[in-house]
This record gives C-alpha cells, sequence and structure tokens, in this order.
C-alpha cells in the first residue's frame, strides 16, 4: 500500500475543515486575551493592591498599659510579661494533627486545647493570630521553640498581662481589663481597631482606658505564602499608656478593706478640701487577676454567678435611702425656707397625725424624745420632728434645696455611677404614675420613701458640711503620666445665715459626743467627730405593709454612719454602709471612726 | 523569499540532499526562544537550579527527537505508524495496572525518567489514526468506525487515571484525523448534539474534585483560602502585572509562594505578572507565528496524510495554548494542562519537540 502518493479525493477540502476545527480554539484564545487585558489594564489597580495585601503584613505592636500608683507611689496595678502560643490558621495544614501534637508536647489536655481553639479562633480571617495558649511556662517555650519550625503557623508572642498586686482590696477602684467585646465595639466604635487587645471593663480601668492603654503600633512585613518573614518593611513604634496616680490610700484601703470582711456593704472616705477619694470599698469584692487573665474558666463564672454580686461597685452603683443621714440637710432647708426656727421646740410623743388622716406615723423610739429642738432631735435622731419639719416645708421646697448638696444627679466621679433618686411631684407622676401625697413628703423628712443615694452622693453632700458650704467635685486622679495635674473644681452652696453650718456641725458633733447621742459609742476626745447614723429600710413599703415591716426593722434594714473629723480642720469624710447591719451606730460608726483616726494619725 | 509559502514549490527543485535539510526557520526560532523563555521562567517559578537543568536535558533531547524526526523521510516508516498505536494502548493498559503509591495513576517511572504514555499517545493517535484512514484514496466507513472505536478506548483509559484535560486531548487527537479526512457532517453535527444531550450525565460521573473545580470557576470567590485560591491568586497575579509587568524574578505573586504549581500549569501567570500584557502580547505573536506556519504545512500540501496530520498536531497545539492560558485566568475550569513549549514536564516538551519534528518532516513531503 502507498497511501501516501494518492490523490485526494476532489469532494473533500481538508484545509477548511482544518480551519473549521481550529476556529473554537482561536475563538477562546480571543476570548483569553480580552481577559487578559480586562486583568490588567482595567482590573490592573486593583489587583496590584490584592497583590501588596497579599504580600505585606501589618501586624500590631501592642503598648505598654500604664502602670497605676497610690497617693504614695504605692504600685496598684502592673503589667506581666508573659509568652503566649499564637496560631494563624491560613498556615496551618491540618489542625487536628497539630493540636493533637501540642498536646502531647506540652502535656496538655487535647480536649482542652481543642475547646480553646474553638473559642479563640477567628474563622472570619484566617490571616489574624489568635491565641491559643497564654502564659505558657518556660519548660513550655523551651519544648516549643526546638519544635516550632515543624509547627508551621504557630508562634510564640510576648503579651502582657494586667496584675492588680492588691487583689480584692483594690478591686472597686481599679477594676478589671478583658478582651474588645462586640458590646464594646456598639458603645465606641473606635474600638475596633483594637481588636485582641485588651481595654479596661469597669472602674479606672474602663475611665482611664484610652490614657492607660495607650496607642498601638504597627509593624509592616513582607511574607510569603506560608508566613514565612522575608524582610521587616517598617515598624511605627507604640505609644504607651500613662501611668496613673490615684488620690487613693492604698494601706487606708487595706485597713477598712479588712473590718469590711464578712459584710455587705460600701464605704466611701473623701477628703472634703480637695474631694480626693482616699478610699473607696465595695465588699464583697473579687480578685481582678482572675478576669485578667481568664486562665481558670471556673473562677471566672463563680465571680460572674456570685449571689452576693462582687462586680457590683456599691460604693458608687449602689443606691441606698440615706435614712437619718438626711435629717441635717432636711433641717437646713428648713432653717433656709425659715419655716422653723433653731430653738422652736415641737413635742415628739413617739407618733405623728397629719389632719384628716388616722394613721400614725411613728417615730423609730416607742414613747418618743418628748420636748425637742433641732439639735436635740438630730442627736437623738427624732423622727416626728422631722416629720413635721417636711411635712410644714412641703416637697416644692425640699426637694431643690437637697439638689444643691448632689442628691438626684451623679457626683462626676465615675462614668457608671448611678445618680439616686431624689423625688419630686414630677418625678412620682413621670416614674410611679401618681400624685405626690403629703405622707410622701412626711417619709422623705426621715431620709426613707422614695429617696435613694449612693455612697459617694452621701459623702459629697457631707464634705459640703465639714467645709460650710463648699462643694467639691469629687476625683480620684491625682495626676495622669508624669506632671499634668487636675484643678480642683468647686461649687458653692450659699444659705442665707452663714452660721446655721456652725449650728448643724454642733448637733452632728452631739451625735456623737453628747451622753443621748446616737454614735455615742464612738466617743474620742482627741480627734473629734461630726456625723449622723442612719438605719435605712431596704424595702420601699407600701401602707399595708406598713406596721409588718415596722415589726421586722431589725432583719430588714441597713445601717448607715456618715462623719468628718477632725472637726477643727476635716481631713476625711467618711461615709458606710453596711448591708442588713441592723444598727446604724453599733457596726459602721466604729469603721468612719477607725478611718478617721487612721488617716489622721497617718498623714 | 526562501521561507514564504511559496517555498513549497521551491522545494520541489532543489535536490533530495537540499530538501532534507531544509527547515521552516520560523517555526525552528520560534519554538527554540519559546522553550529556552520557558526554562527562565521555570526558574523564576521554581528558584530551583536543578529543576531547571532537568528541563534544560529534556529540552537537548526534545530537539534531538525533532532533529530525528524532521530529517526523516516518512514515506518509509509506514509500517512503524500503524503499529505504533498498539505500543501506545500497551502502555495506557501498563500505566493502570503498575502498582503505584500515587492516587492517580498517570506517570511510569523508569528510574531516571517518568514519563506520560497519555502525552505519548495524543502524538502516536493522530499519526496511526491518519495512516489507517489514508491507506485508500477514499477512506471506507468501516475505517472511520474503527478509528473511533480504538480513540474512545484509548480516552477511556486516560480518563480513569484520572486525568480529564488530557483524556480529552486524547480524543481529540483521535477525532481530529476522522473529521478532517471527511467524516460525514451529518454524523458529526449527530455527534455534537449527542455530547451536547449526555452533559448532565458526564456531570454525574465526574470525581468531587472536578466538580468542585468547575463550580469554583463560576464563584472563586465563594471560598478564597480552599477551592478558589488557585484562580483568585492566579488572577491577581495577571492583573497585579499590568502592562510592563513587575520584571524578571520581581513578581511577589509567584516570588512568595502565591501561585501553586507556579512552574507547571499555571506558569502563565508568572509571565504576566513578571512581564505584563506587554510580555503576553508578544508570547501571543511567537505562538501566532509557530501555530501560522504549522498550518501552513496543512493548507499547502498535497499529501492527505500530511494534511491530516499537521492539521490535527496543529490544532491540538493550539487547544493547549488556549486552554492553558484561560484556565490560569478563570475562564475555563482548572485541568491538568501545560503550556506549550514552557510548562515545567518532560513528556510534554518532548512530545511537543516530536510534533514539530513531524510537522518538519511532512512539509519537505509536498
Amino acid at each position: 500500500m502507498s497511501s501516501f502518493s494518492q490523490k485526494k479525493p476532489r469532494n473533500i477540502n481538508e484545509a477548511s475543515r482544518v480551519l473549521f476545527f481550529l476556529s473554537p480554539f482561536i475563538f477562546l484564545l480571543i476570548l483569553a486575551f480580552i481577559q487578559v487585558l480586562n486583568l490588567t489594564l482595567i482590573k490592573g489597580e486593583n489587583f496590584r493592591t490584592k497583590a501588596d495585601s497579599n504580600r505585606i503584613y501589618q501586624s500590631k505592636i501592642y503598648p505598654k498599659r500604664g502602670f497605676i500608683y497610690d497617693k504614695n507611689n504605692i504600685l496598684l496595678a502592673e503589667n506581666i510579661v508573659q509568652q503566649d502560643l499564637k496560631v494563624t490558621l491560613q498556615y496551618v495544614e491540618e489542625i487536628d494533627l497539630i493540636l493533637s501534637n501540642i498536646s502531647k508536647l506540652l502535656n496538655i489536655d487535647f480536649e482542652q486545647l481543642e475547646s480553646n481553639f474553638y473559642l479563640r479562633s477567628s474563622k472570619k480571617n484566617p490571616l489574624e493570630p489568635f491565641t491559643l495558649i497564654k502564659n505558657l511556662s518556660e519548660k513550655q517555650i523551651a519544648k516549643l521553640s526546638v519544635n516550632l519550625s515543624n509547627l508551621p503557623g504557630l508562634e510564640i508572642e510576648t503579651s502582657f498581662s494586667r496584675n492588680v498586686i492588691h487583689k480584692e482590696i483594690s478591686a472597686s477602684v481599679i477594676g478589671y481589663v478583658g478582651n474588645i467585646s462586640k458590646n464594646d465595639i456598639s458603645k465606641n466604635p473606635k474600638l475596633k481597631s483594637f481588636s485582641n487587645q485588651q481595654v479596661g471593663k469597669t472602674s479606672i480601668e474602663r475611665d482611664f482606658d484610652p490614657i492607660l492603654r495607650g496607642k498601638l503600633g504597627y509593624r509592616i512585613q513582607e511574607k510569603d505564602s506560608k508566613g514565612n518573614l522575608i524582610k521587616t518593611i517598617s515598624i511605627s513604634p507604640p505609644e504607651n499608656g500613662k501611668d496613673l496616680k490615684l488620690s487613693i490610700d492604698i494601706n487606708l484601703q487595706k485597713k477598712l478593706f479588712e473590718e469590711f470582711k464578712g459584710r455587705k456593704g460600701a464605704l466611701v472616705a473623701i477628703e472634703p478640701k480637695t474631694g480626693l477619694i482616699r478610699a473607696l470599698i465595695s465588699s464583697p469584692s473579687y480578685d481582678p487577676n482572675i478576669l485578667n487573665t481568664i486562665n481558670n474558666i471556673d473562677n471566672v463564672n463563680k465571680i460572674f454567678s456570685d449571689k452576693n454580686s462582687p462586680l457590683f461597685n456599691r460604693a458608687i452603683s449602689g443606691q441606698y435611702p440615706p435614712a437619718s443621714t438626711l435629717k441635717p440637710f432636711v433641717g437646713l432647708a428648713a432653717l433656709e425656707a425659715k419655716s422653723i426656727s433653731w430653738d422652736t421646740e415641737i413635742i415628739d410623743s413617739g407618733e405623728y397625725y397629719v389632719e384628716g388622716d388616722d394613721r400614725p406615723y411613728k417615730g423609730w423610739k416607742d414613747g418618743g424624745h418628748g420636748v425637742v429642738n433641732m439639735k436635740k432631735a438630730i442627736i437623738e435622731s427624732s423622727d416626728v420632728y422631722f416629720y413635721s419639719l417636711a411635712y410644714d416645708l412641703t416637697i416644692g421646697n425640699l426637694s431643690p434645696f437637697l439638689e444643691k448638696f448632689g442628691f438626684g444627679s451623679p457626683s462626676g466621679l465615675t462614668q457608671n455611677e448611678s445618680k439616686g433618686i431624689l423625688p419630686s411631684r414630677k418625678w412620682k407622676l413621670g416614674y410611679i404614675g401618681d400624685f405626690w401625697f403629703k405622707g410622701d413628703t412626711i417619709n422623705m423628712g426621715i431620709g426613707q420613701g422614695y429617696i435613694t443615694a449612693t455612697p459617694i452622693q452621701i459623702a459629697v453632700a457631707y464634705s459640703v458640711l465639714a467645709n460650710k458650704g463648699e462643694l467639691v467635685q469629687p476625683r480620684i486622679i491625682e495626676s495622669i503620666g508624669k506632671n499634668q495635674t487636675l484643678k480642683i473644681s468647686k461649687d458653692f452652696v450659699t444659705i442665707e445665715n452663714e452660721k446655721n453650718w456652725e449650728r448643724i456641725e454642733s448637733a452632728l458633733l452631739g451625735v456623737v459626743e453628747a451622753s443621748n447621742g446616737t454614735a455615742q459609742n464612738i466617743l474620742n476626745k482627741k480627734i473629734r467627730i461630726a456625723g449622723k447614723t442612719g438605719t435605712a429600710q431596704v424595702k420601699s413599703i407600701n401602707e399595708e405593709e406598713y406596721e409588718l415591716v415596722r415589726e421586722n426593722e431589725a432583719l430588714r434594714d441597713h445601717a448607715l454612719f456618715v462623719g468628718y473629723g477632725p472637726v477643727e480642720e476635716p481631713a476625711l469624710a467618711v461615709v458606710a454602709i453596711i448591708e442588713n447591719g441592723e444598727s446604724g451606730s453599733a457596726v459602721a460608726a466604729p469603721i468612719v471612726r477607725s478611718a478617721i483616726d487612721f488617716y489622721t494619725e497617718n498623714q | 523569499m526562501k521561507n514564504s509559502p511559496l517555498s513549497f514549490s521551491v522545494n520541489m527543485r532543489m535536490s533530495s540532499n537540499e530538501r532534507q535539510f531544509s527547515f521552516d526557520n520560523w517555526i525552528i526560532i520560534s519554538v527554540l526562544i519559546l522553550s529556552l523563555f520557558g526554562l527562565a521562567m521555570i526558574y523564576s517559578a521554581s528558584h530551583s537550579v536543578e529543576m531547571t537543568i532537568r528541563q534544560g536535558i529534556y529540552l537537548v533531547i526534545g530537539l534531538i527527537g525533532l532533529l530525528f524526526f524532521a530529517v526523516s523521510n516518512f514515506r518509509k516508516m509506514e509500517i512503524f505508524y500503524l503499529q505504533s498505536f498498539w505500543i501506545g494502548l500497551i502502555l495506557l493498559i501498563l500505566v493502570l495496572i503498575i502498582p503505584s503509591e500515587a492516587a492517580t495513576k498517570r506517570w511510569i517511572d523508569l528510574g531516571f525518567f517518568t514519563f506520560q504514555p497519555s502525552e505519548l499517545m495524543r502524538f502516536i493517535l493522530p499519526i496511526s489514526a491518519a495512516s489507517f484512514l489514508t491507506r485508500n484514496p477514499i477512506t471506507k466507513a468501516k475505517d472511520w468506525w474503527f478509528v473511533i472505536t480504538l480513540t474512545f478506548l484509548s480516552f477511556y483509559l486516560v480518563s480513569i487515571q484520572p486525568d480529564l484535560g488530557t483524556s480529552l486531548i486524547v480524543l481529540l487527537s483521535g477525532l481530529l484525523p476522522v473529521v478532517i479526512s471527511g467524516f460525514p457532517w451529518i454524523y458529526i453535527s449527530a455527534g455534537s448534539l449527542l455530547t451536547i444531550l449526555s452533559l448532565p450525565i458526564i456531570w454525574i460521573n465526574l470525581f468531587d474534585y472536578q466538580k468542585q473545580r468547575i463550580l469554583t470557576l463560576f464563584n472563586p470567590e465563594a471560598d478564597i483560602y480552599g477551592a478558589g485560591w488557585n484562580i483568585v491568586q492566579s488572577k491577581i497575579a495577571v492583573g497585579s502585572g499590568g502592562f510592563f509587568g513587575k520584571g524578571y524574578l520581581q513578581g511577589t505573586q509567584s516570588q512568595l509562594d502565591f501561585i501553586p504549581e507556579s512552574h507547571s500549569d499555571f506558569i502563565f501567570s508568572v509571565i504576566a505578572e513578571e512581564f505584563g500584557l506587554f510580555g503576553v502580547i508578544l508570547l501571543f505573536l511567537v505562538y501566532g507565528i509557530l501555530i501560522y506556519r504549522l498550518l501552513l504545512v496543512s493548507f499547502l500540501s498535497s499529501n492527505r496524510f500530511a494534511k491530516i496530520v499537521s492539521g490535527t498536531l496543529s490544532i491540538i497545539l493550539l487547544a493547549y495554548i488556549s486552554i492553558n492560558i484561560s484556565m490560569v485566568i478563570g475562564l475555563l475550569p482548572v485541568v491538568g494542562m501545560p503550556l506549550p513549549f514552557i510548562s515545567q514536564g518532560g513528556t510534554a516538551l518532548i512530545v511537543n519537540m516530536f510534533t514539530i519534528g513531524i510537522i518538519l518532516s511532512l512539509r519537505k513531503e509536498a
């Protein structure tokens, strides 16, 4: 056969058939060329950016969080350097294998490692490293460093963990830090760029977070597709957070905290002249380091599920009826309104009646205090005297006067303060939906009923008494950074007769020093304290419950004492509240005495 | 005008010795440019001197083969063409039954060289088919059906390796001689229609990874870090090259390992990234000249066998080029298809060189 020499049959045109079957591929090539034009010329810029973001990594350099000191420069909060194991998902080939390797290498329970992984890994961005194990031990670091080259995607990174040195003692002042939550970001969108950085969650750590946190630095590096570092392009260093010097005296705080042991309650010690807070206690407390590190989830849950709510800062957020501690202000209001004079006497028979109402308003002492003027009424804490005073004064005069002392509005010490309730006709209509009754005013005369105040508000109000009219905004920061000292912002409560300040003070002195004073148990002539006891009903009561609750008073009431001293030149105004403390003078007053004595003696 | 299309007639006037060594320089030069450029790109993509040298050795082997085929006289090797198909078929069966640790059975390991029988088949098949179909002046119907049957058998053997890309090329290299040699249009149309109708059945029989590749094509961004990674990274590489490219060895996508298989199937993205649109246009130009000169052999030869073989081999070459580039820039699903003369891979380069050698030889047989 010699097929190659054959002439082709005339009816078949191979060339045209070749062209025909060639054409789809020519068409495909033209399409491909158009696509190349589209990718390079039209979308080129976009793809160049993408190529850069592929290889260029911006990693954050975390700033050092500012330290916190007390007024005597004793360190309260610092950072502990620790080594964490970080994982970048993009570079991990088989996560289960890696986890089981780490588990064997470091002798860590595999399931715990797995739960850590699912808790902390972010599926959204596999290029963002996350912490798998916090605070590696030296042994673990040594074992890891040797094997790290066989474990792609893993790296050891230095991080800071917050350490509050005095733990429970200063928790209510310092607060704790934690990872930024979605909730935090929704409140402050700027926080978004701080993801992975810890932010303050409560108290000082939160209020001064932007100052303490500092500013992130960035490291711009070129990496290959497996995450290997090619070169560092640039570094912009972080700006470390500024240190804070607090007005707190940690020794005072420590001493008072111990006196609160096993009790629920709060204490605020303020320097009346400057408004500086020297001690701030909320009991029970918690160890902030447990929340700072979250090394042990069980301990964290214990804090959050504690029925006594240790995280609740009673000193600034607890709202208590001021009870009898309000009486000096009611008295001042009456003197100011001239509805009564300093010496006017009233007969206290133990019960008070309003015209057209058969129901008695009972005083705390059966049989009453007999003939009382204002001084005696404060010293012995006559309820009937102040029922009468408030009734004559009316709510329209009483509330605006109390407002001047800071009742009903936050003191401005921190962000998460409660403002208490300073009731008025309008307030009751809006919040309770009912008209203001005379009985409401009468109850308010002894600091009960609708009125509530936070310990910090009561402390500020008593500072005004100690200062004879000067109202100082409370603050807890003495200085920020090295030389920034904050100014004192002052206000004045003016009254027509300046003499009334002295009169009220003489009555408050009498509470401690007179033989009939309710806080006679803390008498000490060396350091003289002016103060007032109080017994606050926990539950707001309606008319039906009135009798019943009165009988069970001891079981339900909070014990209060507010005092300032030394009277000649008050160094400290202190409010102490013991929840369910039974008797104000017995438990609360000695704490205030020891606060003022300790502070005065250690100045 | 030695190399103009008219030079065919000139050839006729040459002495037989002169004709023996008269090649189309356009073809020789463009093949040399492409394969040397390929070596440079393989180095850029892999930074492996060893891999580049090995590819260089394949290139030398390929060039020797090219010369061997080019100077040989095809008229005298008729028997070889007909029998070579059976050798190819035996190799295709062998590769399936030889135990191998790899998941796919594509390679036969000769110790010093691993080669792909399927690559060899796509070279043997057109020649055997054409020689079988042209043994009579007018092709008989049973010859067509015989070739079609053998083609589908070869296609099946390659497709179960599995190697979808090469199996389709094998199918093409067997069917093209059939349709070029005058297979009736009515059957061609019916066959095409049947193929379209059976697409759903084909889809069902694809492997999961093959389906995934096709799905990924339509929405690579759906899983940037998974199945879509190749396509997305390759498009970024091509696009970021811009008009003049980032320069040789300067492509960040390829140098920092963002493009997988950058030295083999995805080498086009390295070219586009480092030499830009400008480089791509030059590449298209060289490929264009090569394909055009190869097609001329088919168009201008008066010999049926030469027409069919050179036509088929040229179309296959163009199919490789167009499918590879389309796949790299996200127009077609990712199938294993190298870029001719440039991608790393010994068998493909050597077989392509053989192809050129045969067409050069056929060119003399005007």
